[in-house]
């Protein structure tokens, strides 16, 4: 378990009502969770979130010249907000899916203090711990078997990072 | 806050932060909480504000159709050291800031005819 990230996400979550958050490294490794209950479920967000974050970036930077880090999707009941948390490891990735119990600006307001509170609360990166670009997917097996064999909890940190 | 493009809003938001007291207004979506436009003196946080502020009137909202008091109309919140005064216009929030000192009398008025002109 790497406290580090988990009162940010703690805080965040409770301060934000968000449904769901995953905090992960890109290269897959899930360091939190919050709201899944299911291995495959986490699995699933996180490779989306991979993909999203992987086109949004090339879309960023043929449009613009740089990688867009921000995400917003608008749904008819829920809301995806994603966004790049930058730490002295590296950055990290957020993926939060919210409804009406909240609101893009509550979680934009809230995601800005997280990303503050990640960054100070990050200790300073070992060589190799990760190891950059990584394989996805067995990053991300590795950080989920640490994440959700905790039990039923519902805010969960874990993985390596 | 970032810099946002001037919209149709601009007048009358400057011409409400014109009023003694008053730190600065904005228009929020209400649902999102997302600044459409907004006139603040400087160090007024307008996204943080915009946010919470929105929230607290979908909240208020909620609360007085759970107690069947029908629609919010206005929504004052007394601080130390101010006040915000929330006025909902269709999908949009109109939002001020104002010091203590402020009539919210006056800035009462002048938001709901700014919010008739808003819907």
């Amino acid at each position: 378990m790497h406290a580090w990230t988990e009162a940010p996400l703690r805080r965040f979550v409770g301060e934000s009502r968000v449904r769901y958050a995953v905090l992960l490294h890109p290269s897959g490794l899930v360091l939190g969770q919050h709201g899944f209950t299911h291995a495959v479920d986490v699995m699933s967000a996180c490779s989306r979130a991979a993909a999203i974050r992987a086109s949004a970036g090339a879309l960023g930077v043929e449009l613009s010249g740089a990688p867009f880090t921000d995400l917003y999707y608008g749904g008819a009941a829920r809301h995806i907000y994603m966004a790049e948390a930058a730490t002295p490891r590296g950055p990290y990735m957020l993926l939060t899916v919210f409804d009406g119990e909240s609101s893009l600006g509550l979680v934009k307001l809230f995601f800005e203090r997280f990303r503050a509170e990640l960054a100070s609360a990050a200790p300073p990166l070992d060589a190799g711990v990760i190891a950059a670009p990584a394989d996805f997917e067995k990053e991300l097996q590795r950080g989920l078997a640490a994440v959700l064999e905790r039990g039923p909890a519902r805010t969960v940190i874990g993985g390596r990072g | 806050m970032t810099a946002l493009r001037p919209t149709e809003f601009a007048a009358m938001l400057a011409a409400l932060t014109r009023h003694r007291g008053v730190l600065g207004s904005l228009v929020a979506d209400a649902a999102q909480g997302i600044v459409v436009d907004a006139s603040l003196q400087h160090g007024v946080a307008g996204d943080a504000v915009a946010a919470l502020a929105a929230s607290l009137y979908r909240k208020a909202r909620l609360s007085a159709g759970a107690a069947g008091l029908g629609a919010v109309s206005f929504l004052r919140l007394e601080g130390e050291l101010g006040n915000i005064c929330v006025m909902g216009a269709g999908d949009l929030v109109l939002v001020t800031i104002a010091e203590s000192r402020t009539n919210v009398g006056l800035l009462r008025a002048e938001m709901r005819r700014a919010a008739a002109a808003l819907a």
